[in-house]
């Protein structure tokens, strides 16, 4: 059985299918990319995965736990946690303080104190957080605070992380670096994710597979390149 | 750490020194302490602003002269800190469903409602306020009063420096986030509306012991919790010594006004609460803060 096993997987919003019966297997290690217009269901589909959204049909299997019907902090704690697209800090505390709360609890074990000052060090390492750990989450900037969900999901131990869009809203540089850090994150860590992209070229350089959705549906799926070159793919996007 | 301790020397003092007048001071300003302290367990760490703590003051005043007479005192009070406990504990999930201005009118609601409930109960049962005899020693009531006092203010310190409190700030932050990354939201949110409600419980029977006579009306009164939440937003919420300065602020304050000026009294509650909201914040705790780290 996969890492993660989405199987039939639909969302209804009343009149609005956002998901309809999306099925995939993320394998252990791997970063597995979503594509897809704004609207064709990919943060839809991180919801339900993440215990947010209770699907209208289908189950998802996780490490061989059923998630559905799960909470969010349930599903946390047993490994797997997502990034928020808009970010969403604890913003009236500070960087270390951030990060010590998803160590504190995002493993489901008690961890000692010395254990957790070592989560917290090793998080704002990984995202290159470590020399604004004092500051107050609020005043980072857009890129510091995409850095800082990302610090979180890590400090909580989760062994699958999904990454929802951390590079919207960032300029050039500052994509080159984080895309770098996510490099360094597939190389440093036994990680697996999942990770939502609008920026093309960066899905394209990081994924191992690429699914691609429109309007809740499947409509692509293989490596990057046979993404590249799929019929279907071109015309969604480029019309 | 060093305030609970002055507070309990002191408190301990005033029996072997003080004037009937000033252990009454005293047991007013032990009081708010501890009611103010156990509001901060739940509102200042969680963001979750209750309007209703009365509600906790009343069952306690309620359950202890109930049980007054049949069971010694000491029993009376514990059993009215359970019993507030068990109604916070009862009521904490439909009403921690929601937050903001929706959380601070519903627990007003709910607090008016109880009292009415127990107005309707002891008017059917034909009774009109109830007296109770036989009531402890001043001192000892003031011994008691102090304790509690002491007992929620190391409460409220333990409660911000432990796990549980920086899951329950991280709830105050961000509840969304905070459930993501592991926080049991639900449970943490509830465990602290119970363990804001005892203390208030204990405090409602010992109250109730000084002034020996029980009226619904006035044990569950609605000016209970706006003096709470009074003081503690004056006092400052971001520290444990916020809720202590504002309850002895308040409460001295006060006897000066009864004294003098008794018609005054929520006049200047309410001025004094939109001064502090509009022009400090962060409280007397912020304003201390802020002189020590200038001077």
């Amino acid at each position: 059985m996969a890492f993660l096993d989405i199987t039939g997987v639909s969302k209804r919003f009343g009149g609005l299918m956002a998901l309809s019966d999306v099925s995939l297997q993320v394998e252990k290690g791997e970063i597995f990319g979503l594509m897809g217009a704004n609207g064709a269901g990919k943060t839809t589909l991180f919801s339900v995965i993440a215990g947010h959204v209770a699907p209208s049909a289908g189950e998802v299997v996780f490490n061989g736990t059923r998630l559905t019907g799960l909470s969010p902090s349930r599903i946390c704690r047993l490994g797997l946690c997502r990034t928020f697209q808009i970010v969403r800090p604890f913003a009236g505390l500070t960087v270390a303080e951030n990060l010590r709360v998803a160590a504190l609890y995002g493993s489901g074990r008690k961890l000692s104190a010395v254990e957790i000052a070592r989560v917290v060090d090793a998080a704002l390492e990984a995202v290159d957080l470590s020399d604004r750990r004092h500051l107050d989450a609020a005043q980072l900037t857009l890129s510091g605070q995409k850095r800082l969900e990302i610090a979180r999901a890590l400090a909580t131990g989760a062994q699958l992380v999904m990454l929802d869009e951390v590079m919207a809203g960032l300029n050039p540089t500052e994509v080159s670096a984080m895309l770098a850090t996510l490099e360094r994150l597939r190389g440093d860590h036994r990680l697996t994710f999942v990770i939502v992209e609008h920026v093309i070229g960066a899905l394209m350089t990081l994924s191992d597979r690429i699914l691609v959705l429109d309007h809740g549906e499947c409509i692509a799926f293989g490596t990057p390149e046979e993404i590249g070159n799929h019929d279907r793919v071109a015309e969604v996007y480029f019309g | 750490m060093i305030l609970g301790v002055a507070l309990a020397v002191f408190g301990a003092a005033v029996p072997a020194f003080g004037s009937p007048y000033l252990m009454g001071v005293v047991f007013q300003v032990a009081m708010w302490i501890a009611l103010a302290q156990s509001w901060s367990m739940l509102s200042a760490t969680t963001g979750y602003l209750s309007l209703g703590h009365a509600v906790f003051y009343g069952v306690g005043a309620y359950v202890c002269v109930l049980l007054t007479g049949t069971i010694p005192f000491e029993l009376a009070l514990l059993a009215a800190a359970a019993a507030a406990a068990l109604f916070a504990a009862l009521v904490g999930m439909p009403v921690l469903r929601v937050r903001g201005p929706y959380f601070v009118i519903l627990t007003y609601g709910l607090s008016e409602l109880v009292r009415h409930v127990v107005m309707r109960i002891e008017s059917a049962l034909g009774s009109f306020g109830r007296m109770i005899f036989d009531v402890p020693a001043t001192e000892v009531l003031l011994w008691w009063m102090v304790g509690l006092a002491v007992l929620a203010t190391l409460g409220a310190y333990a409660i911000r420096h432990s796990r549980f409190g920086a899951g329950l700030a991280a709830i105050r932050e961000d509840e969304v986030a905070a459930e993501t990354v592991g926080v049991p939201v639900t449970r943490l949110k509830l465990l602290a509306f119970i363990a804001s409600a005892a203390i208030p419980g204990a405090v409602g029977g010992l109250a109730l012991l000084r002034t020996s006579y029980f009226e619904p009306a006035q044990a569950f009164d609605p000016v209970i919790s706006f003096t709470i939440v009074t003081m503690a937003l004056v006092g400052g919420t971001e520290t444990v010594r916020g809720p202590i300065l504002g309850a002895v602020g308040f409460a001295l304050l006060s006897e000066l006004l009864w004294s003098s000026l008794p018609q005054l009294y929520m006049i200047v509650l309410g001025v004094t609460l939109i001064a502090f909201i509009l022009f400090v914040p962060r409280g007397l705790s912020g304003l201390v803060g802020r002189i020590g780290r200038a001077g």
